[in-house]
């Protein structure tokens, strides 16, 4: 109900791009009944213009681009929220324990945090990604790997400043259990920041799917946007031909709209929920 | 109240006018720090650019060639990356006997040679006054040198082949400019082997025994038209300088500068580089054109597959062989990823356009009934490693597509060009994907390729193919040994113990005006990695 209230209190932008998240995801989950071509086999001839079959036109191997983005469309939301979910859940996980229990625990989980901190993320990923072979399971893999820090620190800051609420300290007393005082009174305090440090995570995923496969680092034959926008611009002397109009446009587009999407989402969310604190 | 508003306005205009002059004075402070900052540099270049226009009006300019740079290794026999771009690089450095040039050898080191003996005894006449980079003269000695260094320790590119199996009963130096080397067995392809081994400097290498980590100045003295100026690993740039006291033909630049670029082809339209491969996409744009020259490449460059038999002995089947050969399409493969401007790979492998090349041998035209038949419903599946380049990742995609409808499932990974160079090397893939050069070379190829010798096909042995390869070795008639060959060709296409898929025919473009020197030669593909391309020849 509270949700629904908070939609509510959005402004229009924000609105508008919980809209179209929502829409992604309708496409992303009915991906292969919405287009009439399949996304992984050729249907035309290549390089084919946009036209009344083929709406954005096909790729080089013949293969209907706005089924691709489709499907893409799936990949970059499984990715991005398989991601921020074990990244948010792993993290909070991890900031409850080190802000409960402090001591030797807090120690150990904070200076690993501290290393992934100070580790460069990118090269990072690009040395795992190529370590451990392309899928896209090894990419939400070690994309997660470098994303738990963020919540687990906000986490574990707000578990310590509750824990010295005399409410806490007052059940603790009557022998209240870690599992008790994290059901009712730790858990309703967290998930407000919980939901909008895991929304910036899903942002953060997907752009890096596509850097990583971008590179050449992701699964050379998923149809991510990253490896649309890869094959595309690796076509030689693509800005001297009318084929980028469509074959480069349409992967950035909707990457552009949906990482911008999240970011108004998480925005607004961050604006209602601070009022709400 | 007026006092104390009078006074304020005067605060206000005095820090107006202050604030105003500090401006101002840290303005001009500014622009004096940066003139004198950059002053030193801009006068000297601005001195020399003087002077190259001096020298420009006064002679006639000296030429600087650009050309697209990377990392392809330290120029020399030994440090150089294993492909055409490293390999053109240290032959600009060393020279050798003889060159490829535009309808076969031609002499370079050596002025003429002879054969004696019915092929057992190879006599060369050393060309007189040839110098080192440093100076020095070249003799017979530094060839002989070359020779038993390369024995001991294998170039990058070993055309001697000498470490395994020594053919040369000996190798004597007759006078200071005549050689003479006898060999055990009379042996067709050995004049190109000898012409086109590198010399190296006896008085600099006869001191190297790491040759492999042997760098510096000294490690690139050789005898040829170019020496080099400056390299840069980290960016992947080279710069040559023509030597100024060649033997023989004139270097055709002063300069030719290797620079990184990360589009080649905007990097030639901003007039960076001079030259660039393009795609029949964008031919008309040249086309038309009079101030651009575009020359169509001879279709040596092409891609293969190699199979693993080690890996997986259920491809020792001839039958599973050429189920796979019928299941690609080859002439997709030329339209969509080729653009078109290729031409099918013949299963003997020396390709179309090589005078060895034999018609009519079988022809795996792409038919997936007869894929099916072969198959006899067996499925498999297999691990199908390409490079990250684009081209490799789309064939490896449709030929996947295709593989799928005869019951064949591949699961394709990719990796960086050099870890799929050094996976070919250590055996470590089932199937691989690769592109590469030198198709057009002496058919000697072929017994490296197919013969059991060398493994090229991990596990594969077949007694025929193994005793017409060794056959056409030792057969000095030329009509004969092309006898062979053809036979060869044909048992190779019968048994395809390695898919080839096509060879690439693309189009280069450049501006006349600025250098036509560009010259292709009878066996390679790429006119930038010809020697001849940066001579003057008469």
């Amino acid at each position: 109900m509270s949700k629904i209230v908070a939609i509510k209190r959005f402004t229009l932008v924000g609105k508008l791009s919980l809209f179209f998240i929502v829409l992604l995801l309708f496409i992303g989950i009915f991906a292969p009944c919405l287009s009439s071509y399949t996304h992984n086999t050729p249907s035309g001839e290549s390089l084919e213009a946009p036209s009344r079959d083929h709406l954005l036109g096909t790729d080089d191997l013949g293969i209907d681009l706005l089924s691709q983005i489709f499907y893409g469309a799936r990949l970059s939301l499984i990715i991005g929220f398989s991601t921020s979910i074990l990244a948010g859940l792993g993290g909070a996980i991890l900031g409850v324990l080190s802000g409960y229990y402090g001591g030797l625990t807090d120690k150990i989980i904070m200076r690993l945090t501290d290393i992934m901190i100070a580790l460069p993320d990118l090269p990072m990923m690009i040395l795992l990604g190529a370590f451990f072979g392309p899928s896209i399971k090894n990419i939400v893999l070690v994309l997660v790997l470098f994303s738990w820090t963020g919540p687990a620190r906000i986490i574990r800051s707000k578990v310590i400043s509750i824990k010295k609420e005399a409410y806490i300290v007052m059940a603790k007393s009557y022998d209240a259990s870690f599992y008790h005082l994290l059901k009712t009174h730790f858990l309703p305090e967290i998930m407000p920041i919980l939901a909008i440090t895991t929304i910036k995570i899903t942002s953060r995923a997907i752009v890096a799917e596509a850097g990583l496969s971008f590179l050449g680092l992701g699964d050379p034959t998923s149809k991510s946007w990253g490896l649309i926008l890869n094959h595309a611009i690796n076509f030689k002397g693509i800005y001297f031909t009318e084929y980028w109009k469509w074959w480069v446009i349409a992967p950035l587009f909707s990457m552009m709209m949906l990482i911008l999407s999240i970011s108004y989402v998480s925005r607004d969310l961050e604006k209602v929920l601070n009022e709400k604190l | 109240m007026k006092k104390i508003l009078k006074l304020l306005s005067l605060i206000v205009v005095f820090t107006l006018i202050l604030s105003g002059c500090s401006q101002k004075a840290q303005n001009s402070e500014g622009s004096s720090s940066m003139e004198e900052g950059s002053s030193p540099e801009e006068l000297e270049e601005s001195t020399k650019d003087e002077s190259v226009e001096v020298e420009a009006t006064s002679k006639t300019e000296p030429l600087t060639l650009n050309l697209e740079g990377g990392d392809w290794g330290y120029p020399t026999p030994y440090a150089h990356y294993a492909r055409g771009p490293g390999i053109y690089k240290m032959k600009l450095i060393f020279d050798s006997m003889m060159e490829t040039g535009e309808e076969g050898l031609i002499p370079f080191l050596a002025e003429k040679w002879d054969i004696e003996d019915s092929g057992r005894s190879y006599t060369f006449y050393i060309r007189k006054g040839v110098q080192w980079h440093d100076g020095e003269a070249l003799s017979a000695e530094d060839i002989k040198f070359s020779f038993d260094y390369y024995k001991e320790y294998p170039p990058v590119m070993d055309d001697l082949a000498r470490s395994k199996k020594d053919y040369i009963e000996e190798i004597n130096v007759i006078d200071k400019y005549t050689l003479n080397i006898k060999i055990k067995s009379p042996d067709a392809t050995l004049l190109e082997r000898f012409g086109t081994a590198r010399i190296i400097p006896k008085h600099i290498w006869e001191k190297v025994e790491d040759p492999l980590k042997f760098q510096g100045p000294e490690a690139v003295i050789g005898s040829g038209p170019y020496k080099l100026a400056d390299y840069s690993k980290e960016q992947g740039a080279y710069k040559f300088e023509a030597f100024r006291d060649y033997w023989g033909y004139k270097p055709a630049a002063a300069t030719l500068r290797f620079i990184p670029v990360s589009d080649p082809i905007l990097a030639f339209e901003n007039a960076d580089i001079d030259i660039v491969a393009i795609t029949p996409d964008i031919l008309s744009k040249y086309q038309e054109d009079p101030s651009y020259k575009i020359v169509e490449s001879p279709a040596f460059w092409g891609y293969r597959i190699l199979l693993n038999m080690e890996a997986r002995p259920e491809l020792k089947e001839k039958a599973l062989r050429q189920a796979i050969a019928y299941g690609i399409d080859r002439d997709e493969l030329i339209d969509k990823v080729a653009r078109g401007a290729a031409k099918i790979a013949s299963p003997g492998f020396l390709p179309i356009e090589h005078s060895f090349y034999n018609d009519n041998i079988k022809k795996y035209d792409f038919n997936l009934e007869k894929s099916r038949s072969l198959l006899d419903g067996k499925e498999y599946e297999f691990s199908l490693l390409t490079g990250n380049s684009n081209a490799e990742v789309r064939i490896a995609e449709l030929i996947k597509l295709n593989f799928e409808k005869i019951g064949i499932k591949l699961r394709i990974t990719s990796l960086d060009m050099k870890s799929r160079d050094a996976a070919i090397k250590s055996g470590e893939y089932e199937l691989v994907l690769n592109g590469h050069g030198l198709w057009g070379t002496d058919p000697d190829k072929l017994r490296i390729f197919y013969n059991s010798e060398f493994q090229e096909t991990p596990g594969y042995l077949n007694e025929e193919i193994d005793a017409l390869s060794n056959e056409q070795l030792v057969c000095t008639y030329p009509q004969k040994r092309k006898e062979i060959i053809f036979e060869l060709q044909e048992v190779i296409a019968e048994e395809i113990p390695m898919l080839t898929l096509y060879n690439t025919s693309g189009f280069t473009v450049y501006r006349p005006e600025k250098y036509d020197g560009w010259t292709h030669v009878f066996n390679h593909h790429e006119i930038t990695h010809n020697k001849i391309s940066y001579l003057i020849m008469e």
